[in-house]
């Protein structure tokens, strides 16, 4: 009895998301979105939220660190068992000493990162935004192209969900249909005006454009003056205006401008999308590990550091090929920490999105529980490799024998403050 | 993190950079053989170097770990 009440709540739930919560067609970026252009920079979505994340980490400390006392209790209790546990871990992969070097750095690293991953799957994330009216930049790019007087020197795809302009506000309808149109490298930039205006025909009326066998995307005067006819029949549909601008070869007519008067083609540039679904913030985030673990190997061995890469070939030359190894694999490694944390948050964004826009309201839950679990993951990960090159860094050649057995391998019950012996030496 | 995640960080930051390692050496060789025009001999090089910097960047990621199993008592 409980199954079936379970079941059919289940199916009523997923129904009911069919029905009303029936998202348009996801459109999938791998930059993040541009929001504003300040000066040379352009500040983008996944920059937002890693400002977001900033902000609430901030405060978090702020607030959580206010009226501590000796005896801890509340939430000082929890910040302690948090940062201790974060502590306690460190030192006993590190050890003692180089444990509370790097864990200021590392345990920075690690709140981020797991900050950026689990604030990016909250609901206001991807949803709300500026809308970016694509109808009018097909047009702007024609125009722009027609006036330098040469075809398109490269493909143009342009993906709009048709939206609903209510003062100021565009809303993306339930089931908004999805308005897409292609220009090709070589194309001429009157025969795209003739294209776009029978696409929009198309779309907006119930115009439908006689095939024509062999040339896509060419339409014959007849075909192009039916377009916009109905175009201009249609209060709610698009209309274009006649002026200097870029003349359309089958119509003999110079345009000026396009305008919606009923529903715009637009696309929603969200404010905040999960700050590490950018191949950009995690290559800077990459690059910083990257610098800090230099700087530590170079304070602790001085520049004897290098001669961990560059290795006289006079003496060992099968050490020099293997230092030669090492230093591109200092390299490989930026770009393997960047790939893999942008790789893990954006498929999972991504497999987030579909399955929202396939199955809305039940089938995502399970999917959020197990991002909640890779954005925990890839946290460790990241943290985790940068602590061992870190102590890769700042161990010597010599040293390695010595570390064997001592630094390493605590297991479950090891005392977390142990000093290692070959630390006690000095 | 409990005692299987350590590892499992290991792995999966290991498993993540064999790859990057190896599909870089291929698309480096690619470029270099499209601008010099020697197919395939910087394709090969490519995979060859890109398999030993694997090789030696993930013996030294793997290094703790290879530790930690060995002095980990054996049942």
């Amino acid at each position: 009895m409980k199954v079936a009440i379970i079941a059919v709540a289940v199916i009523a739930t997923l129904a009911a998301g069919f029905i009303f919560a029936a998202g348009p067609e996801p459109h999938i970026v791998i930059p993040g979105d541009p929001l504003w252009e300040v000066g040379p920079l352009t500040i983008t979505s996944t920059l937002m939220a890693s400002w977001f994340t900033m902000l609430v980490l901030i405060v978090l400390a702020l607030v959580l660190t206010r009226g501590l006392t000796m005896i801890p209790s509340g939430k000082q209790n929890f910040v302690e068992a948090s940062v201790g546990f974060l502590l306690d871990q460190m030192e006993e992969i590190a050890g003692r000493e180089h444990g509370r070097r790097f864990f200021m750095v590392i345990a920075t690293f690690f709140l981020f990162i797991l900050m950026g991953n689990w604030l990016g799957l909250l609901p206001f994330f991807k949803a709300i935004g500026i809308t970016h009216d694509y109808g009018t930049e097909v047009f702007e790019d024609i125009t722009h192209q027609f006036e330098e007087g040469e075809p398109f020197h490269d493909d143009h795809h342009y993906f709009a969900w048709e939206m609903e302009n209510t003062g100021g506000v565009a809303l993306a309808k339930s089931g908004a249909d999805t308005f897409k149109f292609d220009i090709h490298e070589g194309d001429d930039p009157g025969a795209a005006l003739d294209a776009y205006i029978v696409a929009l025909a198309e779309f907006f009326t119930d115009y439908e454009a006689p095939e024509h066998e062999g040339e896509e995307h060419h339409y014959s005067a007849e075909d192009v003056q039916a377009a916009l006819a109905a175009l201009e029949a249609d209060p709610d549909a698009p209309k274009f205006v006649e002026g200097e601008g870029v003349v359309s070869p089958a119509l003999g007519v110079s345009f000026a401008e396009i305008e919606f008067p009923g529903t715009k083609l637009a696309m929603v540039y969200p404010f905040l999308r999960a700050a590490f679904s950018d191949l950009s913030n995690t290559l800077g985030m990459a690059v910083a590990a990257f610098i800090f673990i230099q700087f530590w190997g170079f304070q602790s061995l001085g520049f004897g550091y290098l001669g961990k890469f560059f290795i006289n070939p006079l003496k060992n030359p099968i050490m020099t090929f293997v230092g030669f190894l090492e230093l591109l694999s200092e390299f490989i490694r930026v770009i393997s920490f960047s790939f893999r944390l942008f790789g893990n948050i954006f498929a999972g964004s991504v497999l987030l999105l579909i399955l929202t826009f396939l199955a809305p309201f039940i089938a995502p839950l399970g999917i959020y529980a197990l991002e909640m679990f890779v954005g925990l993951i890839q946290a460790v990960v990241f943290s985790l490799l940068l602590l061992v090159f870190a102590i890769g860094a700042v161990t010597g050649h010599d040293d390695h024998d010595e570390e064997h057995g001592e630094g390493h391998g605590h297991g479950e019950g090891a005392e977390p403050h142990h000093q290692p012996q070959a630390l006690q030496a000095h | 993190m409990g005692s299987w995640m350590t590892p499992v960080a290991y792995l999966l930051g290991a498993g993540w950079y064999f790859a990057t390692c190896i599909i870089l050496g291929v698309v480096i060789g690619r470029w270099a053989d499209s601008a010099t025009g020697l197919e395939p001999t910087f394709t090969l090089i490519g995979i060859v170097l890109g398999l030993a910097v694997a090789a030696v960047g993930g013996y030294r990621m793997l290094l703790p770990l290879i530790r930690r199993l060995d002095d980990e008592p054996r049942e």
